[in-house]
């Protein structure tokens, strides 16, 4: 993927190759090119197995890689935390300075930066309480506070949210993203929590069987995946395959096996087969308002509330699809198992790929 | 009934500390460092090197007597040293029980630490020594176990202490050599007495180490 | 490549070299203690004796006025006859003091030691239960007194340890006619020393035979009677055997050695030697052999 952003790398991963394991349990890492910016985002997504750890602990040069790898940094340091971070034994103060010693940083220093990165983090009170004491929530933000005590020009984090409660998630999330604003540290981060991840993200980097598939701008890589696989790790829950039938201008006519015929602004000739996506929140139920253009007609299947937002499954025919409506608003309230329901959806949101060569024929991002 | 006043009691326990926390030292000198180097290397040949460990850890003190005397007389391979029945034979005796007793223990106090707590530290960018001083705050509680049984080993032994020390009157005779001699010539009530000031010791010796122990879970 | 280490640390060698440094030293400073950790400047000698001889007491009443006259500091080792006798074998002492006599002879005979003189003697015992079941009061020669324990297949104790008391009691049973390897229900064999012997000889109500020093060490304690009469097949001579240092690869404190030989042989000790053990037990433990019947003494050996 091109990358067009002007300002250069603090850290870049270049033909990258990372071989572990024997046999059977052989797993090979190969990422062609990554680089991460100051002061972004980059939200690490794919399966289990497909090598997102690994990759972080590339990044943080702990993995033995093969020639020819080259990890490049600007010089600062580059911090990794863990999935299960690790208290040394000590107060919560001794754990955060521990990352501290032996850097020629004085007493005074050293307790300033350490009050400053407890802070941040909102543990000051914990500081005199012994680490092995501390609750899951309150070990991650310690091992955030030991992270951001460096001064990391780079940061990497493992599952930074596992374990907590929606509340606490939110917490962390706000307080982290405030440091990295007020920081301007470069973040790469893997979680398989894909809410949480499109909530922070500034670029994201897909991962599938240790292979880089694709990465990009968060919106490019979220609206035009370059393949199924990938457009079901990003959440466009709504794929199906189909034929173009016609062009009418900028906007291409394609059905999809049971009679759906779904406009998109794709480049794909008509005859051509494809895979057609919708994220469920461009999916829409039409009241009539002008939302884009009606595609068909579905039942309201089922709902699911998480008092944010709620999640309608629509069947039309053998088909199931997805919308998201905002909870407790008009619609959402109104919406009942078995309504029949109209479905419409604006052509520039939908994403198509042919399936002979999946590449996307789409403008870059 | 043997001469054995106050004033002996005192010069063999004063003795018996002087071969025994000597041996200590030297012996936890030599073991936490190589238990803590076997600990965190990986190389050929470290399996054969832990097995020998384990097998030394078993090894019977007074098998290491025999053999240290048989190294030691005039007629063995180091008796031109002439340290034969002196301190310093029975402080060398103990130190090779020991050694293995401590490099096993420290070992396995590593070992404890999980994988994820040595990487944690690496990516922190602590430099090496600091990543030391780290480790033994970590393990410092198995470290005292080792000494703590080191010593406690020490002190009781009789065997290798008797057979390269001698149990010299006014030159190697400590309370175990001393409590054996007087209980082979029916002098109980003295052997008795010896007794209690080894268990003394044994006491002493452990309440200090556990004070230091509660004192650090303290800090 | 290389799998790397799980521990993704090493603790560099100069930091452990650090710390072995600082316990050296530490320990270094708590040997430099008073008491010499190796052998000092003063002179001294190796001597090297048995169990017996260290539990009587003597050497303790003996040995500081030689040191004291000669500045000669005399390092007692107390082991087994057989130990003793090895260490003689190999010149890892300088002067013996035992009390087995066909097998100090050996050590003449093989050039290993100069000479060999007995200086002292006392002789063995027989003790028993107070009731005495196998009548031995009224036998006249332990030879005797053995073969009545054996025929009425009395209880015995026997230290079975190959030390000189045990040599004799094997020399005792071949005398008497009899197997020393019998065996029947109430012959026990300890493996031991003489004083847990003696204890156990106590608790079954056996037969055993003991040194005499020993025995009164513990008489006390044990409900056991001397039941023997002295007889020649009981002595128990006591020699000083000095060694032929030519013989040996090392160096021997051979000046030394003769001195202190010098002393036990002199008068004076001799004397003291005759009276030692009066004040505690009522009887003295040794009886000092004139000059003159050392060559006599030299001969015998019911071994």
């Amino acid at each position: 993927m091109i990358d067009d952003s002007d300002t250069p790398f603090v850290l870049e991963a270049k033909g990258l190759r990372c071989r572990l394991g024997e046999g059977s349990a052989r797993f090979e890492l190969r990422v062609d090119s990554l680089g991460l910016h100051a002061g972004t985002v980059l939200v690490i997504l794919g399966p289990n197995g497909a090598g997102k750890s690994t990759l972080l602990r590339a990044l943080a040069g702990l993995e033995k890689t093969a020639e020819r790898s080259a990890i490049v940094g600007a010089g600062g340091p580059v911090t990794l935390v863990f999935q299960r971070p690790a208290a040394f034994s000590g107060s919560v103060a001794h754990n955060v300075g521990a990352a501290l010693l032996g850097k020629g940083i004085s007493a005074f220093d050293r307790r300033r930066r350490i009050t400053a990165a407890l802070a941040r983090f909102d543990i000051e009170r914990l500081a005199d309480h012994d680490a092995r004491t501390l609750s899951g929530g309150e070990m991650r933000r310690l091992a955030l506070a030991r992270a951001f005590v460096l001064e990391p020009q780079v940061l990497l984090l493992d599952e930074p949210f596992d374990d907590l409660d929606a509340e606490g998630q939110r917490q962390l999330s706000l307080d982290l993203q405030r440091a990295i604003a007020e920081t301007g540290v470069a973040v790469a981060m893997v979680t398989h929590d894909l809410r949480r991840a499109l909530l922070l993200a500034d670029r994201i980097a897909v991962l599938s069987q240790g292979e880089l598939v694709q990465h990009g701008t968060r919106d490019g890589v979220l609206m035009r995946p370059n393949s199924l696989a990938i457009a079901r790790t990003v959440g466009m829950t709504n794929v199906a395959t189909g034929q173009v039938l016609r062009r009418e201008g900028d906007v291409a006519w394609i059905e999809i096996e049971d009679g759906f015929e779904i406009p998109t602004c794709a480049i794909v000739r008509p005859g051509d087969r494809v895979w057609v996506g919708i994220r469920p929140e461009h999916l829409k139920i039409d009241v009539g308002r002008g939302d884009g253009q009606p595609i068909g007609k579905a039942e309201v299947d089922h709902l699911v509330s998480d008092g944010l937002a709620t999640v309608v499954s629509l069947r039309a025919r053998d088909r199931l699809f997805t919308t998201h409506l905002l909870s407790g608003r008009g619609l959402a309230r109104r919406l009942r198992t078995g309504d029949r329901v109209s479905l419409a959806v604006d052509p520039a949101h939908v994403h198509a790929v042919a399936i002979d060569d999946e590449r996307a024929t789409n403008a870059p991002a | 009934m043997s001469n054995v006043d106050v004033e002996t009691i005192v010069e063999i326990t004063l003795r018996t500390l002087g071969v025994c926390i000597p041996a200590l030292l030297i012996a936890a000198s030599i073991g936490i460092p190589l238990g803590i180097a076997l600990g965190t290397r990986r190389f050929a040949g470290r399996g054969l090197l832990v097995s020998t460990v384990n097998a030394g850890m078993g090894a019977p003190p007074v098998v290491v007597g025999l053999v240290s005397a048989t190294l030691l007389w005039r007629s063995g391979a180091l008796g031109s040293f002439e340290l034969m029945y002196t301190q310093a034979a029975m402080i060398l005796a103990q130190v090779l029980i020991a050694v293995p007793l401590i490099i096993g223990i420290t070992l396995a106090a590593v070992g404890a630490l999980d994988e994820e707590w040595s990487l944690q530290v690496k990516t922190l960018g602590i430099s090496r020594t600091w990543r030391l001083w780290l480790l033994i705050r970590e393990i410092r509680m198995g470290l005292l176990a080792s000494l703590i049984a080191a010593l406690g080993g020490i002190l009781s032994e009789v065997g290798a202490v008797q057979m390269v020390g001698g149990n010299i009157a006014g030159e190697t005779r400590v309370l175990t050599t001393a409590i054996m001699m007087h209980t082979s010539m029916g002098e109980f009530e003295i052997a008795h007495g010896l007794g209690a000031v080894l268990i003394g010791l044994t006491l002493i010796v452990a309440g200090l180490l556990t004070a230091i122990q509660q004192s650090g879970r303290l800090r | 490549m290389r799998e790397a280490s799980p521990f993704q640390f090493r603790p560099g060698i100069g930091a452990i070299g650090v710390f072995a440094m600082l316990w050296l030293g530490l320990t270094l400073a708590v040997s430099l203690m008073p008491s010499s950790a190796v052998a000092g400047s003063q002179r001294s000698v190796l001597l090297a004796t048995t169990t017996s001889v260290r539990d009587s007491g003597l050497l303790e009443a003996l040995l500081p006025d030689f040191t004291q006259q000669t500045e000669i500091n005399v390092r007692v080792i107390a082991v087994g006859t057989g130990a003793a006798l090895r260490m003689g074998r190999e010149g890892n002492a300088d002067l013996l003091l035992t009390h087995a006599p066909t097998a100090e002879q050996a050590l003449v005979d093989d050039g290993v030691a100069r000479r060999r003189t007995p200086f002292m003697e006392n002789h063995f015992v027989i003790a028993g239960p107070a009731d005495d079941p196998a009548g031995i009061a009224a036998t006249t020669t332990p030879e005797a007194a053995l073969q009545a324990i054996a025929a009425a297949k009395a209880r015995w104790v026997s230290r079975a340890d190959d030390s000189g008391t045990h040599k004799r009691e094997v020399a005792l049973w071949k005398a008497a006619g009899l197997s020393p390897e019998a065996e029947w229900s109430g012959f026990v064999r300890t493996g031991s020393g003489m004083g847990l012997a003696l204890q156990v000889a106590g608790e079954k109500r056996a037969y055993i035979l003991s040194d005499i020093g020993t025995y009164l060490a513990f008489a006390k304690r044990i409900d056991l009677e001397i039941l023997s009469r002295p007889s020649d097949s009981l002595r128990n001579v006591y020699s000083l055997i000095q060694l032929e240092e030519s013989k040996f690869e090392h160096p021997l404190k051979t000046d030394e050695a003769e001195a202190l030989e010098a002393y036990f042989l002199s008068a004076g000790t001799l004397e003291r030697i005759g009276v030692f053990g009066r004040d505690r037990y009522g009887r003295a433990l040794f009886t000092p052999i004139p000059t003159t019947h050392r060559a006599t003494s030299a001969a015998v050996g019911v071994e």
